[in-house]
């Protein structure tokens, strides 16, 4: 019993840090036309407590992705610098909608085996009725 | 209740041991994009009911030599899959089917619980 409600814990767990994922993949894609943007990332960690692997896993800080921003050529914006140009960002839509995916399929796997832990401890439950 | 029967204390270690690997399972599907992971597994229920009870030897004098057993809670196995640019080695397919089988096991293992209860029931004639 002790082991489903692990289980359940450590998909709970990567429920929300792929959540916390697509949470910053779409401010990625929201301030793609944002000047000056850096798109942020984010990967995860296992969890440690008391020195242990825990088997839970979080979101690590993000951080801001240090490629060069992109520059832009529109003389008439407000931001446009000497020669006409001014430093857009650096979001890829297409990275971004690839990274979303996947973290789409990650949420699935553990949402998967929520079901499946959730389905073998109502098995366990039954045997009681009996 | 029925722990000194050995069909029941199989038929629950079998149960407990599926619980076991699931929780292993959950964990290497949570830690899928984990940079460094290394899948951990564990071993088959029929693997270690074999490893526990060890080779078909049996001490009938105090003099034989007995193999220890060092089956020792569960052991963990890393896979040896090939790990992915950041060091991770969890292939998600290949959980899905572990999860599968897991699940399947536990429920082989509660069927049989299930019916060793009717046995009883109809052995007490109620």
């Amino acid at each position: 019993m002790n082991e489903f409600h692990n289980a359940i814990e450590v998909a709970t767990s990567g429920m929300k840090a792929q959540a916390s994922r697509l949470r910053h993949i779409s401010e990625n894609i929201a301030n793609t036309d944002t000047p000056g943007y850096r798109r942020k990332t984010v990967s995860f960690d296992e969890v440690m407590t008391d020195g242990q692997r825990a088997g839970l896993v979080e979101a690590s800080r993000t951080r801001l992705d240090p490629t060069t921003l992109e520059r832009v050529y529109d003389p008439s914006h407000p931001m446009a610098d000497g020669t006409g140009h001014y430093q857009g960002s650096n979001v890829n839509l297409l990275v971004e909608i690839a990274d979303a995916r996947e973290a789409q399929r990650s949420y699935e796997a553990n949402l998967k085996m929520f079901d499946q832990v959730r389905q073998m401890s109502t098995a366990l439950m039954d045997l009681l009725n009996k | 209740m029925y722990q000194s029967l050995a069909l029941f204390q199989t038929a629950s270690d079998m149960a407990r041991h599926a619980g076991t690997r699931q929780a292993a399972v959950a964990r290497n599907i949570a830690n899928a994009d984990t940079p460094g992971y290394a899948a951990r597994h564990v071993a088959k229920f029929s693997d270690s009911y074999n490893a526990a009870r060890g080779p078909n030897m049996r001490a009938t004098r105090p003099k034989h030599l007995q193999i220890p057993t060092t089956q020792t809670g569960t052991p963990f196995t890393s896979t040896g899959g090939e790990p992915s640019p950041n060091g991770n080695s969890v292939s998600i397919a290949e959980e899905m089917m572990h999860s599968v089988e897991v699940s399947r096991e536990h429920n082989r293992a509660l069927t049989i619980y299930r019916h060793a209860m009717t046995v009883m029931r109809t052995t007490l004639g109620r």
